[in-house]
Order: structure tokens, then sequence, then C-alpha cells
């Protein structure tokens, strides 16, 4: 065991897979000789040369549809957006090529593509934002979204294993600020849900940066016994495990990063409204960003994410129901 | 929907009209269970109106398929009881092995078409079980899925589950704390305890709870009262405390009544009803009922006679009509209400509508007694034992002598709310006038 930040339970990750397995390689914008924009692949080039960790040009397109072509042909890409934002432009070729290719040819294409994403830094709009439900909508991806150290470095094991293509979402906020013990060597996380603490009165879920916002926010509230349900996963959304909290705990308070309209959250609440409505006692409450877009100004970026304080409130409002 | 389809092939077996004053019954006993097959006219169930027991047999051939009022549940007239499944179709197969909502449901479930996928189906079924879904009757409360759920599962009565949530709204903690507190189990003896009534249209008052702890030490016999035990105390203790019970005695010589009776080949119970009847024609205040603040004088005497049923308990069969009839046509009534009423063939309205009792318990030797009014009744009156004692009496010349006579006490307990004591004394002064001057007929 060593105690590795979240940033460096990734590059581990990244390190132990060129290592163990000669198909996996690398490519993005400034990986190789700079190290990445935020050195998640710091030295890498050294270590694997450049036909395994390859810079490439400003061109998501080409990144991924190349990584497809090399997938499809028995390699196992990883392709680094430098910004989850920039991979609107990549979009077609995720979505329309990846995402449709077993379905149309037959033919698997374990890619794995991280987006760094996430706001809380003053990155403004282009830099600070969780397109996960973008690719949740769109069938034939994977999208996976680790909180800790450990569920960083094993989901992204998984994720380079996994024969679809999947988006990994990183959390940029988290990447030097949350540190935990992880587990030597290759393992693999399942793409499940985790309860992060559990308790019966009342559960929040969320994933990402988000679980540590209602860990933070659910420490105590009066003393309930409040638990916090990590998704990790998106797709596969672990149904289960949110039907098994709901029917414990029997209010719901789901927390998204991202803006609020057909984020994740509401897929969440989707689910239990459907499945879980016999065990329901209150209101299924969601708190997150508004449907706006990320502000570069530090006092209105803390406005509009979801904080601590909305998070407690949302959960003294409903324990009170 | 299918649901009409099934009900068509149901019929409704009713809580009976048994006579015109009759407005509920209780269920005392079910005789079939839910997918019994049954015939016309057979027993389905036995029901209690009042003190007269009875049965309600199945209108049609069938298969009972639902069973709607629980044992000591009472219920209005009119209210279905039960369900039976005609015919020998698949209606009536089908019923049997299910709950009461399984009709429907296998029916709809045999002709759903089958579009929707299997396994959302399966999955929405499990989760979201039917059950306790419908909100409470009568309570305006609302309450989340959990908390009708939990209350379904435990048979809870929501409206009895104090709410801490916002505007006292029940929480799912709530109704779990309810239920650990014993509150499921408490709530049912107080449906078990239906709301009694005999006579008097007065709703009791709820049922304190507390239940006589401790055992009597050795009891030779014991258990639970009767229900007719239960009914004569609970209408016995009404009456003390709706009435602001008095009672007056008076001696009366019975001399001539001894005679006469022994002439007429009848009992001094016909003699002093006679003279009763005399009396309320001549005092028709007491010829009343009292319900509430409404005092009601009637102009018919309908008499009541108490007829004991030895361990059984005591029935309060009614003389319509009695001032019309003489002392041998009361003697006659009297004779047969007391033989029905031991053999339990009384009818409802023979027990019913009474305007003033005698009660008759004089044949131990027994002297006096503080009888309790018959609800709504204002006065009942005790006739003992009659026994000879030495008396003065008075010749016509106002000589006075000490002479033997058959005596006895008449009690009169009535109700200080609607008369008051002269009133009574005078009443008693009549009734001993006509006894002791009377001589039948």
């Amino acid at each position: 065991m060593a105690t590795l930040t979240y940033l460096q339970a990734i590059s581990a990750a990244l390190r132990d897979e060129l290592r163990a397995d000669e198909r996996v390689l690398m490519m993005g914008e400034d990986i190789g000789v700079f190290g990445g924009a935020f050195k998640v692949t710091d030295g890498f080039i050294d270590e694997f040369g450049p036909d395994r960790v390859m810079d490439t040009p400003l061109a998501e397109s080409g990144i991924i549809g190349t990584a497809i072509g090399a997938a499809v042909v028995g390699m196992r890409p990883v392709c680094e957006m430098q910004f989850a934002d920039f991979i609107s432009c990549g979009f077609d070729q995720l979505v329309n090529v990846a995402g449709k290719m077993h379905y149309r040819q037959g033919l698997a294409v374990p890619i794995t593509v991280r987006l760094p994403s996430g706001g809380g830094f003053s990155g403004g709009p282009f830099h600070s934002q969780n397109p996960e439900a973008w690719f949740m909508h769109s069938p034939g991806i994977k999208v996976v979204a680790p909180s800790t150290a450990e569920d960083a470095k094993g989901l992204l094991h998984a994720a380079i294993r996994d024969p679809n293509p999947v988006c990994f979402m990183e959390h940029k906020h988290l990447y030097r600020r949350i540190k935990g013990e992880v587990p030597e060597g290759v393992f693999e996380t399942p793409m499940k849900a985790r309860v992060a603490r559990s308790g019966d009165e009342l559960v929040v879920i969320a994933y990402g940066a988000m679980v540590h916002t209602a860990l933070e926010a659910t420490e105590d509230i009066d003393g309930a016994s409040i638990e916090v349900l990590d998704l990790r996963s998106l797709v596969p959304l672990d149904s289960d495990a949110i039907l098994d909290s709901v029917a414990r705990c029997s209010k719901v308070v789901i927390v998204d990063e991202a803006n609020q309209m057909c984020a994740a959250g509401a897929q969440v609440a989707a689910l239990i409204a459907e499945k879980g409505f016999e065990d329901l006692d209150g209101p299924v409450i969601r708190v997150a960003t508004p449907d706006v877009p990320i502000p570069f100004s530090p006092p209105l970026e803390q406005a509009v994410l979801p904080s601590v304080e909305r998070v407690k409130e949302a959960c003294r409002d409903l324990l009170a129901y | 929907m299918t649901s009409s389809r099934t009900e068509a092939a149901l019929v409704d077996v009713t809580m009976p009209q048994m006579g015109v004053s009759v407005a509920e019954g209780t269920v005392v006993a079910w005789r079939v269970e839910v997918g019994d097959r049954i015939g016309a006219d057979q027993p389905i169930c036995d029901i209690s109106t009042d003190k007269i027991d009875t049965e309600v047999p199945a209108p049609v051939d069938g298969v009972v398929a639902e069973i709607l009022v629980a044992i000591d549940e009472t219920v209005t007239v009119g209210t279905v009881l039960a369900r039976i499944a005609v015919g020998s179709g698949s209606a009536g197969e089908a019923a049997p092995t299910s709950a009461p909502v399984a009709p429907a449901a296998t029916a709809a479930a045999a002709t759903a078409p089958v579009t929707d996928a299997p396994e959302s189906g399966a999955t929405n079924g499990a989760r979201n079980g039917a059950a306790g879904t419908a909100p409470v009757a009568g309570d305006l409360r609302r309450y989340s899925p959990v908390v009708q759920r939990i209350a379904a599962e435990h048979g809870i009565d929501l409206s009895q589950v104090q709410g801490t949530g916002r505007g006292g709204r029940v929480r799912k903690q709530d109704v779990l704390a309810f239920v650990e507190d014993g509150g499921a189990a408490g709530a049912a003896p107080a449906v078990e305890e239906p709301p009694l009534h005999i006579e008097s249209p007065y709703r009791p008052d709820p049922v304190p709870a507390a239940a006589p702890a401790a055992a009597p030490a050795a009891a030779i016999q014991g258990g639970q009262l009767s229900r007719m035990r239960r009914q004569i105390g609970e209408h016995m203790k009404r009456s003390l405390e709706t009435a602001a019970t008095c009672t007056t005695w008076i001696e009366v010589d019975m001399s001539r009544v001894e005679a006469a009776r022994k002439r007429l080949g009848v009992t001094g119970l016909a003699f002093v009803s006679r003279a009763v009847i005399d009396a309320l024609r001549e005092h028709p205040a007491l010829n009343a009922t009292m319900e509430g603040e409404q005092y009601e004088v009637h102009h018919d005497v309908n008499l009541g006679i108490a007829v004991s049923l030895g361990d059984d308990g005591l029935i309060v069969p009614v003389i319509h009509g009695a001032h019309e009839l003489s002392v041998e046509g009361l003697a006659a009534r009297v004779k047969d209400l007391a033989r029905r009423a031991r053999s339990r063939e009384l009818k409802p309205d023979e027990v019913r509508g009474g305007t003033f009792t005698i009660t008759n318990p004089g044949q131990y030797g027994s002297i006096m007694a503080t009888p309790i009014i018959n609800q709504p009744q204002v006065a009942i009156l005790d006739f003992e034992a009659v026994i000879k004692r030495p008396v003065v009496v008075t010749d016509a010349d106002g000589n006075d002598s000490i002479a033997i006579r058959p005596i006895t006490i008449l009690g009169l307990s009535w109700d200080h709310r609607a008369l008051d004591g002269a009133l009574s004394a005078q009443f008693l002064g009549t009734v001993k006038r006509h006894l002791e001057g009377a001589v039948g007929g």
C-alpha cells in the first residue's frame, strides 16, 4: 500500500498498464515532452518512448478517430483530452463511430478517453465542465467517475481492460486535494456503486468531487444517520445499490456538479421514481449546478457549484419533511 | 378493463334487515372460508343484532370469493358481508385460492396483452407491490408511499399515528416507532370491541383502554365474558352513567291479587303488569323515553318484561300495545315471550321499543332491589316476593287490628332528570290502589 494523490493514482495506473501490456499506448496534447497539462504523464515519454506516449495535434477528433482505428486492429489506446470540455471537438468520433462500431460491424473498440473535468478553480466556461451526461445518453459508451485515489487507479485499470469505449471522468479539483491508500499493482475496481458512509435516515447520492461535498455536508446534521452513496460508474448505473439505499433510507438527495438538466442525477431520480416509489418517504431532492455556463469569476463560480452549505440545507429540509 | 366482467359474476351477501327497527348487526362467526363452495340457503355466517343471534343464508350457489367483514365487526343493514362467485366457469374457479382482490388481478393478468417487457414488468411488480397504496378512508392526511406500505404490512390505522414531520406529517420513523411500541397489536382490540347498544341509540363513549390487570385468585371457572354478558354490562353501566337514578318503594297488600290469580290461574306478574299499565295511563309522564335532552311521552304502553336466561343472562322482551290486553291476555303474552326468549326465538323487534319495564326476580324470596332503568326509558318497576306478614288493618268503622296479609314491596327506579319524587310516589300509590282494589280483568 502506498499513499497517493488522486493524480498519482491515475499516473500509476497508466504506468502499470503501459508496463503490463504492450498494446496499451497513450495519445494526447502535450502529454509527451511536456508531461501533460496536469503532469499526469510526467516522465512517461522517457520510459515508454514517443511511439507509446504520443504528442498529437490540437485535434480531438483526430486523437479519438486514430485511437478507434488502432483499437479496431487490436491496440488499447488511452486518449487524454486536455480538458474534458474539449471533447466536443471529438464528439462525432466518440459517439457515432466508437459507440456504434460494435453494433454496426461487430468490432470491439477498447479505447479509454480520459476527461479531466469539473470546476472549482476559476477555470471558466471552457475548462470547468462536467460533460458526462452527453455520453450517458449515447449507447455503446461506458462512463465512470472515481472520487478516491484507490478508485481512480482501480477504475482506470478496469476502463483500459474493458472491451468497450470508456469515458474516464477524472476530476481536476481532486487531483492534488485527495489522497489515499492505494494497493500496489494492477487491480480492477468493479463498475458499481460504493457506500461511502452508511446510514438509514437519508441517502445522498453523488459521484466524483460531489462525494466529498456530500460527506462533508452530512458529517453531522443534528446527529441524523445519513448515508452517502458514491456511484463510481454512471454507465452502467448500479440500480441495485441505489434502490437498496433508497429502501433503507426512504429519503434521497441527489447531487450533481453538472448542469441540472438531464444530468446523471436526473436519471437516478427517474429510476427511484419508477422502481423505488414504495420506499419513499418524501420527495426526491436534487442539488445541481444551475443551467448556466460555469463563470470564471471566483465568487460567481462558487455561487453556482453545489456547495457544502447547499447540500446541508437540502438534507436538513428533507429530514424535517 | 377486465374487472367489471369479473364483478358481474359475483353476488353480494348483505347484512339483512331483520326487523323494521334494526339498523345494524355484528358478525359473530363465519361458517365458510374464501374458496369454500356453498349452496343457496346454506348458512354463511352468524350475526347478532342486539340480543338476537341468527344466521345469514347464502343467496345463491357458488364459491365464496371474498369475505369483507371481520368477526365482531358491526355494520349497517345492507353492508356487503361477502361475495359469492356464481356459475361453474373460470371466475368461480379462479376465486377460491386467492385473496379478496385477486379475482380481478387474475383475470387482468390472463387477458393482458404480452406487450410489456417481461423484465421491467417483473421488477415493477416486485418493488411496487399493489398493497397499501390506497389512502385510509376518512383520514384526510396524505401519506408517503413507504408509510402506507409499512402501515399495510402491519395493519396499522394511520389516523392513530402521531406525526412528527412538517405540519404533523407522519414520517417513516413515526410509523416504525408506532409498530415498535406495539401500536399495531394495540390497535387490534379497539377494533374487536364493537360499539354496543341495545334498545338505546346512544353510542357508548370510547372504550377505556385498560383492562383489569390481575386475575382473581383461585377461580373455579373463568374466561372471557360472553357476548351477552358484555352487552348487559355495557347497557347497565351506561344507564347508571346516563340517568339520575332514584329508587322509591311502596308496600302493597296482595290479598285480593292472590285470590284472583288463583281463580284465573295466572301469575301475580300479570296483575302487577295490568296495574302498572293502568297507573301509566293515569301518569303518562312515566310512560316515556328520554334521549339526550329529548323527553318523549308515549301513548301506547309497550311493556318490557325482564326474563332470566339462567346463567347466560337476561333479556327484556316487549309486549307491544300492552294497554289493550287484559290480565289473562298479558299472562299469555308473558308466558309466550318467556318461552321464546329461553329458546332464543325472539325477533329483533320483540326486544325493542319498550316504554316501561317490569323486572320480577322475587321467586327466590328476595324482597327489595334497586333496579337499573332500561334506557332510554325513564322508570322501571321491581316486583319481588309476596310474603305473608302481620300488618295493621283498619276496618270500616276505623278499628285497627293485626292481620296476616300477603305483602310485597314494589320498588320503582326512576330518572330524576325526567321526573321528581312526588310523581313517582303518586305513581306507586296508584299501582298499589289498583292492586289492592282490582280483582282481575
